[in-house]
């Protein structure tokens, strides 16, 4: 047996069982008789009930919000509003991204043997699991540039005076940035930890008897297993970042002098401070160029991942 | 209890095994006599015990229910615009997010309240009034749709003791306002070398989040004679060539004490909060924050809340007293109220003079009453032997003169606020380079489009 | 990677100097890893260490230039778990409707989620493909712009003021996430197993139950705890729908703190400590279903 086919039937092993497919369809769909139709159907009833029951009416509410064609041009005469564009675009590319990046490689090293690393682990999904409202609080503070831990430190340790982290617009972004890749990346690096489990282990065995290990075996094995898994989530993730506030809340204030509002913080502003909900729902809805297409793509690979198992 | 079983029916159909424990059964307002209040939370707990007595008072009184919802301030806001976008309402809401009555009244969301305002109306303040008689563009004109129950004005608050380690004497601190910060620059030099290394003379909000920045500007622009930018009427006076030059002055003066360093280079993100932490940690010597919130947080620690000096906003440099931002909280009744009648005969209650003043007094005087009837015969609020804070409150917020805030006046001015016009242009300066009088330009031109969207018809 | 191809020939001194290279390739490794694991010590605790640096100080000593505390002291704690402050009247109370919380979100997202996922992926219910895309619009809308038609729903269905309405309103956020993840996890476990076990008599739930709930469990216990810190994070509902103080949960409680000009942050961060301890020690019992992959074969084979 050559390294290359194993690695082969390891990746396509899902595709493997094309002509049992045909079959097994017969078997279970067609064959959805009876008492199995009926425990298929009570099994999808609850989620269903729920989408119907708290899903389709605040979404048809929420797009009625913010229908109005007069609002936009409203929203584009605010002259924070493109400014605000370009940092939901940097704040969500760069947030989201090196985010998973590091949590795609990070989920390897939780791999490891030894109980150290799960020790190491517990410490890891600490920013997870405290509330985020003191401890994007506290990031702020720390940020601070007289007063702050971070710049304590850098002159206790090393001397430096550190730069002051939120009184610039770019420092500031990045400040925002760096905090919320800090409060999120243990989730995303569990998510992946967890894909990589479901990859059985056989496949590596076999790989590492032909020789691949390491890097090696990292992106003819990992990379195409966890494809799937990695897209999605990083979909997932664009458009749930599309919609956080608090980050850039908490942390910079949206300061100085709202430079660094994204998005979601230009829409709360509008709807709670304005007094002005719809204004505020158009505000984000105007994300939804780049939230269609992802959406879309989305869709297309959830259907896609039906179909491959 | 029909709701009952309809939730009943709603968890029996998602196919769930509901833990008793954590259902409660929903009480419906099926008695016609209870009202559903939102108050706000006071910032001491001294203020909410005050708004608990007054209820329990009025209920002993009338006979009545009040079911009332004690929220902090920042979620009360979110929920009350949640609940008059949707419909869903309480009887009566108490929010100092003040904009909310002008902004939302605007839009036509509240219940006309002019006979309870008419119950004391010839007591109570001019402005106070004022601040209350909010423009409804659906019908055209101005109607009260708040009931004034306390007030309060933006004061300086300065350590006695700070002032004294640099070597200077309370007494010596000048009248008219240029002289005035003036006496306070030189004294982080003199400090810090006393041990308070990361002190700064001043500890003024530049920032862009919260009232406090927006509110620091506007009491610099009236020092410097700006403070004809709105009017009454409603109407935007941007080409002014007084309000010009008082912003001009403005930004100038806080652009340069920022480059020179005289307030901590981190107030361009400081939050309403952050200037009150920094004050009560003794990082900076004087502040400029709205209430006495200020020296109320220290109430109980005697020495502490003695050392803090209250100053109103004083005299221009031509000696003459220079005019407050007076802000009012009040009871408003939201469109779809079920319960009107009750919801007012509590209003009413609640400005009955004897019952107002108890109540305020309750909450430490961090407000104050809307009439002067009741301060002037009430000592506890002017006798300088009792408290060394609220007689300079009263006399400058009573007695002095003042201004609603100008959301009053035109609605538009709500959004200025929250757009932090005037604070952005002070970045454009420090930040951008820009000349001031550009920044001031560019600051006026967006007001005046905020403004065209708000018209106002002339009465 | 070629000397493990060059292991093949059976040379002594070949070897010896392979495992001595395999040694120290071995050893490089794991002073890498080492490294690694400081880098992430440092960077997950130091925000972390701050919280706590501000709880065990005086209220005053945020604006300091210190970095330890000056004068460390547990006063903060003990005021917090005796309910010494206005603010933490119902602490305990409220902790334990968090917990509630937590748990009924969590529970109900892995049933709910779990079940549709079998349904759809496993059952190949018709038109499931349906189910899961249209699951995609509960995020096209951020959940802070639904809080308002959310609000509105809740007193229609007579929840408001009750911990449900916080409980559903988590549940709807967190389940279609849940299926994704089962859907795409489930990928990997062959569906033959099913097969095997429909073959042998057992019934759909028996194999919901006794083959696909146990096979699973790394992508159960990471959207379980996805579920859990969703709830546990959360403020912006539970501040909307709850209101009286008995229906507070912890994370309303800690948004008074956000209510003054002037707060003891110090408190502020203790009582976060504490709120945060569940999660991990949840967490923690659950660790070791995190750290052992799929071994399967007997079926494949």
């Amino acid at each position: 047996m050559d390294g290359t086919s194993v690695l082969r039937s390891g990746a396509a092993s899902s595709a493997q069982a094309l002509p049992g497919l045909r079959a097994r369809r017969r078997f279970w769909r067609g064959g959805l008789q009876g008492s199995e139709y009926t425990w298929a159907i009570a099994f999808v009833v609850p989620y269903i009930a729920i989408f119907i029951v708290f899903v389709i009416y605040p979404i048809v509410y929420g797009f009625w919000l913010g229908s109005k064609p007069s609002l936009y041009p409203e929203l584009f005469d605010d002259p924070v509003y493109k400014m605000t564009v370009v940092n939901t675009l940097l704040f969500v590319g760069f947030g989201v991204n090196v985010r998973n990046a590091i949590a795609l490689l990070l989920s390897g090293f939780f791999m490891r043997k030894g109980w150290w690393v799960k020790g190491l682990l517990m410490i890891f999904v600490l920013p997870w699991a405290v509330p985020m409202l003191p401890t994007f609080i506290s990031l702020h503070w720390m940020f601070d540039g007289d007063y702050g831990l971070l710049n304590n430190l850098l002159w206790s340790v090393f001397h430096i005076n550190g730069a002051h982290w939120l009184d610039t617009r770019w420092l500031a972004l990045g400040s925002a940035i760096v905090s919320f890749i800090w409060k999120w990346m243990p989730f995303w690096t569990i998510i992946l930890l967890a894909g990589r489990m479901a990859i059985p282990t056989d496949i590596y065995e076999a790989a590492k008897v032909d020789g691949a290990t390491g890097v090696k075996s990292f992106f003819h094995i990992t990379v195409p297993m966890l494809a799937n898994l990695y897209l999605m989530i990083t979909l997932i993730s664009t458009i749930w970042t599309l919609g956080d506030f608090n980050t850039i809340y908490f942390v910079t204030g949206g300061g100085p002098a709202m430079s660094t509002y994204v998005l979601a913080n230009l829409g709360i502003r509008d709807a709670f401070d304005l007094a002005d909900p719809r204004l505020g729902v158009a505000a984000v809805l105007t994300a939804l160029p780049v939230l269609i297409p992802l959406t879309v793509i989305l869709m297309r690979k959830l259907k896609h991942a039906e179909v491959q198992l | 209890m029909k709701r009952l079983t309809r939730r009943s029916v709603l968890r029996g159909s998602l196919g769930v095994i509901a833990a008793g424990t954590i259902a409660r059964p929903y009480i419906a307002n099926a008695a016609a006599k209870t009202a559903t209040v939102w108050w706000t939370q006071g910032f001491v707990p001294e203020e909410d015990a005050a708004f608990r007595k007054m209820v329990a008072d009025y209920e002993k009184a009338s006979g009545n229910k009040i079911d009332y919802s004690i929220i902090p301030f920042a979620p009360l806001r979110q929920k009350t615009i949640s609940a008059l976008t949707s419909g869903v309402v309480p009887d009566v809401i108490e929010s100092s997010a003040t904009q909310i009555l002008a902004e939302e009244a605007w839009d036509d969301k509240f219940i006309d309240v002019g006979d309870v305002v008419e119950t004391q109306k010839s007591k109570f303040l001019p402005n106070a009034l004022l601040a209350a008689h909010c423009y409804n563009r659906a019908v055209k004109g101005r109607r009260y749709y708040g009931v004034p129950i306390n007030c309060a004005i933006v004061p300086f608050h300065y350590w006695k003791s700070l002032v004294e380690k640099a070597g200077y004497k309370v007494s010596d601190v000048p009248k008219t306002f240029t002289k005035f910060l003036d006496f306070f620059k030189p004294m982080q030099t003199k400090l810090r070398p006393k041990g308070y290394r990361h002190l700064y003379s001043y500890g003024w909000e530049v920032s862009t989040v919260g009232d406090d920045p927006t509110n620091t500007f506007h009491a610099w622009l009236f020092a410097y004679g700006g403070q004809g930018l709105v009017t009454e009427d409603g109407k935007l006076h941007a080409n002014d060539p007084k309000v010009r030059e008082a912003a001009i002055k403005a930004l100038e003066y806080f652009s340069s004490v920022f480059k020179e360093g005289y307030v901590p280079p981190g107030v361009v993100n400081w939050n309403d909060a952050d200037d009150n932490n920094a004050f009560h940690a003794k990082q900076v010597v004087i502040d400029f924050d709205g209430t006495l919130s200020t020296e109320v947080a220290l109430f109980h620690n005697k020495a502490e809340y003695d050392d803090i000096v209250t100053r109103g906003i004083g005299l221009n440099d031509e000696g003459k007293p220079i005019t407050s931002q007076f802000a009012i909280n009040s009871g408003m009744l939201p469109k779809g109220a079920k319960n009107v009648a009750l919801a007012k005969e509590f209003l009413k209650y609640i400005i009955e003079p004897k019952v107002n003043n108890d109540w305020n007094k309750g909450g430490l005087g961090r407000w104050f009453p809307p009439m002067e009837e009741i301060v002037k015969n009430d000592p506890w609020w002017t006798d300088p032997k009792l408290d060394p804070h609220r007689p300079i409150y009263i006399q400058t917020g009573v007695y002095g003169p003042t201004q609603p805030f100008w959301f009053a006046y035109n609605p538009a001015y709500a959004q200025v606020m929250a757009e932090h016009t005037w604070n952005v242009a002070w970045a454009d300066i420090v930040s951008n380079g820009m000349k001031p009088s550009a920044a001031v330009d560019k600051a006026l031109k967006r007001i005046e489009a905020i403004f065209a969207k708000y018209p106002i018809a002339a009465a | 990677m070629s000397a493990v191809t060059a292991g093949t020939a059976p040379s002594r001194s070949l070897s010896t100097r392979m495992r001595r290279a395999a040694r120290r390739r071995n050893m490089l490794v794991n002073a890498g890893a080492a490294v690694l694991g400081v880098v992430i010590i440092v960077w997950s605790l130091l925000p972390i260490y701050d919280m706590v640096m501000v709880s065990l100080e005086g209220h005053d000593d945020v604006f300091s230039s210190r970095i330890f505390p000056a004068d460390p002291s547990a006063s903060t704690y003990w005021q917090v778990i005796t309910q010494g402050y206005w603010y933490l009247n119902f602490f305990w109370y409220q902790y334990w409707r968090s917990i509630l919380l937590g748990v009924a979100v969590t529970g109900l997202t892995l049933l709910i989620g779990s079940l549709a996922s079998f349904a759809i992926g496993r059952m190949r219910i018709r038109f499931g493909w349906v189910v899961t895309n249209s699951a995609l619009l509960t995020y096209v809308i951020p959940s802070a712009f639904l809080a308002i038609p959310y609000y509105r729903i809740m007193q229609d269905y007579g929840l408001m003021n009750n911990l449900w309405s916080v409980i559903w309103a988590l549940v709807t956020f967190a389940t279609p996430y849940a299926i994704f993840i089962f859907q795409n996890y489930g990928a990997s476990v062959p569906i033959e197993l099913d097969e095997a076990a429909r073959i042998d008599g057992a019934s759909p739930f028996q194999i919901y139950w006794r083959i696909y709930l146990p096979l699973m469990v790394p992508a159960l216990v990471a959207v379980g705890t996805f579920a859990l810190l969703l709830a546990w994070n959360d403020y912006l509902f539970q501040f909307l729908l709850l209101s009286s103080k008995r229906s507070m949960t912890v994370p309303v409680a800690l948004s008074q703190f956000l209510n003054s000009d002037e707060a003891p942050w110090n408190l502020m961060m203790a009582t976060a400590i504490i709120y945060a301890l569940p999660p991990v020690a949840i967490y923690y019992m659950f660790r070791r279903h995190m750290t052992a992959g799929l071994t399967m074969g007997g079926v494949k084979g």
